[in-house]
């Protein structure tokens, strides 16, 4: 009998490899391990679920998305990320199909959908707003798209509800959105954009009506969902919190080019460029030329004088412009000054941001320089804490900065 | 606000009133009158509604009047929400202005050159002159209007709706059945009732499409007028206003109410959005 029960799992493991692949992978809880399991990108022999083939759109001369290739993988929660006008909505509907390129094709699960309408595509989407009919009730708006491919009605009412109880919404069945609160409007969207099951669920900015509060639980939920439910999901946000948070792999755009698409850590550890180390989280920047390379290092000489050495596997030429990235978290703040001379300067204390459970020092240095570093509230009491006015110095070491050259 | 009140205001709302509703007003009491003079008054009566219920050619006229009414009011329902949805809906293409353009310029077209352009068509293509040719007339004319109407309330529909039925699966068809004529529907009746009104009260273009045998109340009262006032035109004129009042008054309380909601779910929506 366990021999049986084996083969017939070998031969359904033979017959369905991704699907299994991709779910092993996904087993562990994503908060314990951020990005370590699941990594379909990283695997060729995995073909994309969603693929944008040199995708272009103008409205007359504006060009909102210019030459965008991009693979994205079943069961990621991928984020397209940048300010408003960066063309990332752009993208999506041309996915939803309410646009249509100019040049470039998209592709779904292998199918070339680029000429479809909306109401033929495999992808479901939440808006913005939320649009949900005004003049059907909860259940209705749920059930809309499964009465639309004419499933049977005893069938509807079990999906719908199935919907309804993953969202807590049954006790709003019979409401009216104009009867909902902002957030339950946003749960009833959620819930008729995976109500039908679609492969590949889209999110126009979805969390963007809400308050904070109410957007960190709704953050949880729709990764909670997308675990669930095994959906591949692509969100457009603005919000580069919100793309850290829920995403597994981060685009970000910048006036309708595809800047960098990576991890959430890769884009904040490894940003490809000032214009996102900038865009995600906060950064100090030297700008300066590189004066020697070295084994695996290179020395930068910054144009306000000073000499940092740092570790690069960016290909740069002496005498090259390039910028160094710190993040504030990497640069140590001490009274005394370090044991090494490498990578240190000496400031003055100019300004103090308490945020209880960490502070952010601005640092002015002899050459005019503003710099933030930032240190974590650890000890309940610190014998002498630093302060206003105070002298101090800063240091980091070799592998804190990016080299960014561009 | 200024809520001061001056002599000057008040006298000259009163007069401005005056000018406007003495005339009906003096209309309606003296249908009441039980003179057969229409000028003397000679005390309280309802015979005239009575002999109204008598005179055969009123009711006749009355009779084509209410059909064309209907005839008219929903054949340029219809096409009127057809034209505002495209003019709306489709965006841009070539020649949109001068659509706009051409289905707007009726509005302001006289009576005039409408019911004798009308009638150069009719003679033209060797229609015979009737109900049908009144009512084409009337739907020409009160399409317009019914376009205007609903145009309106489809301006400020968020268009991401429509996108989402699409978006889950129906066809622009039964996105537009399921989705946007339930919810413009309270225009849609308002330019009903604002066509059929409009219909119930034309006399020029009436005049000019028309043929033996279809004869409106409002012809039908302007000839009898010629003939001398009597008590029973008071009367039926009295039920006219009475039916247009009541048809004016629903379209823009229904157009009001509708205004109402949408401002109030703004307003809630702004509410939890804040």
């Amino acid at each position: 009998m366990q021999n049986f029960r084996d083969a017939l799992m070998a031969v359904v493991t033979a017959g369905n490899p991704q699907a299994n692949h991709a779910s092993s992978q996904r087993a562990g809880p994503r908060t314990a391990a951020p990005q370590s399991g699941f990594a379909p990108w990283k695997n060729p022999s995995l073909s994309p679920i969603v693929r944008f083939e040199g995708i272009t759109k103008r409205f007359d001369d504006f060009v909102a998305v210019n030459d965008v290739t991009l693979d994205i993988y079943e069961k990621e929660f991928f984020a397209l990320l940048g300010p408003s006008g960066c063309g990332k909505s752009t993208l999506l509907r041309m996915l939803a199909g309410f646009e249509r390129p100019t040049q470039g094709k998209t592709i779904v699960a292998g199918q070339d959908i680029t000429d479809l309408p909306p109401y033929q595509r495999p992808v479901n989407m939440m808006f913005q707003s939320y649009a949900l009919f005004p003049h059907m009730t909860v259940e209705g708006n749920i059930g809309f798209g499964l009465r639309q491919e004419g499933m049977p009605k005893n069938k509807i009412a079990e999906r719908v509800d199935e919907a309804m109880s993953m969202l807590e919404l049954r006790q709003f069945a019979k409401r009216k959105p104009n009867q909902l609160s902002g957030g339950q409007q946003q749960r009833v969207a959620l819930a008729r954009a995976i109500a039908k099951k679609p492969r590949i669920v889209l999110l126009d900015e979805p969390l963007g009506a809400l308050d904070k509060k109410l957007r960190q639980q709704a953050q949880f939920e729709l990764m909670r969902i997308q675990e669930t439910t095994g959906t591949t999901f692509i969100i457009v946000t603005h919000d580069q919190e919100e793309a850290m948070t829920v995403a597994s792999r981060i685009a970000v755009m910048e006036k309708g080019v595809l800047v960098q698409v990576a991890t959430p850590g890769d884009i904040y550890e490894n940003p490809k460029t000032r214009y996102i180390a900038g865009f995600i989280g906060d950064v100090n920047i030297f700008e300066g030329t590189v004066a020697a390379i070295g084994d695996g290092c290179i020395e930068i000489n910054a144009k306000d004088g000073y000499q940092f050495k740092t570790r690069s596997s960016e290909p740069v030429t002496v005498g090259q412009q390039v910028w160094l990235a710190l993040r504030p978290e990497k640069i140590r703040i001490a009274h005394e000054q370090p044991a090494s001379a490498i990578n240190a300067i000496p400031g003055k204390v100019e300004d103090i941001g308490y945020l209880g459970s960490i502070s952010h020092y601005h640092v002015r240095t002899a050459p005019g320089e503003r710099i933030t570093a930032l240190r974590a509230n650890a000890a309940h009491t610190v014998e002498r804490p630093i302060s206003w006015e105070d002298s101090v110095w800063l240091d980091w070491p070799v592998d804190a900065g990016v080299v960014l050259t561009g | 606000m200024n809520r001061r009140f001056s002599w000057f205001n008040a006298t000259s709302i009163t007069l401005g009133f005056a000018f406007l509703y003495i005339p009906i007003l003096l209309l309606v009491i003296f249908s009441f009158n039980e003179s057969k003079l229409v000028t003397v008054w000679a005390g309280w009566s309802t015979k005239w509604y009575g002999s109204l219920l008598e005179n055969q050619a009123l009711k006749d006229a009355a009779w084509v009047t209410i059909r064309v009414g209907l005839m008219s009011a929903t054949v340029a329902t219809v096409l009127g929400t057809l034209a505002a949805v495209t003019l709306v809906r489709m965006g841009r293409f070539p020649g949109r202005t001068l659509f706009s353009g051409m289905i707007f310029a009726p509005l302001v077209m006289p009576d005039v050159i409408t019911g004798l352009s009308l009638l150069l068509v009719f003679v033209a293509l060797g229609f015979d002159r009737g109900f049908w040719t009144i009512s084409l007339a009337h739907i020409t004319f009160t399409m317009c209007y019914a376009a205007v109407v609903v145009q309106a309330r489809l301006q400020d529909f968020d268009k991401s709706i429509e996108e989402a039925a699409m978006d889950l699966g129906a066809t622009p068809v039964s996105t537009f059945f399921q989705v946007t004529l339930p919810i413009i529907a309270p225009s849609v009746i308002s330019a009903w009732l604002l066509s059929f009104t409009l219909s119930l009260d034309d006399l020029v273009i009436a005049s000019f499409t028309t043929g033996p045998g279809a004869t409106t109340l409002p012809m039908k009262i302007y000839s009898q007028v010629r003939l001398g006032v009597t008590p029973e035109i008071n009367a039926i004129s009295t039920i006219l206003i009475g039916i247009v009042t009541v048809g004016v008054l629903s379209a823009a309380f229904i157009t009001k109410r509708q205004s109402d909601r949408m401002e109030r779910e703004r307003r809630k929506a702004f509410g939890a959005a804040g």
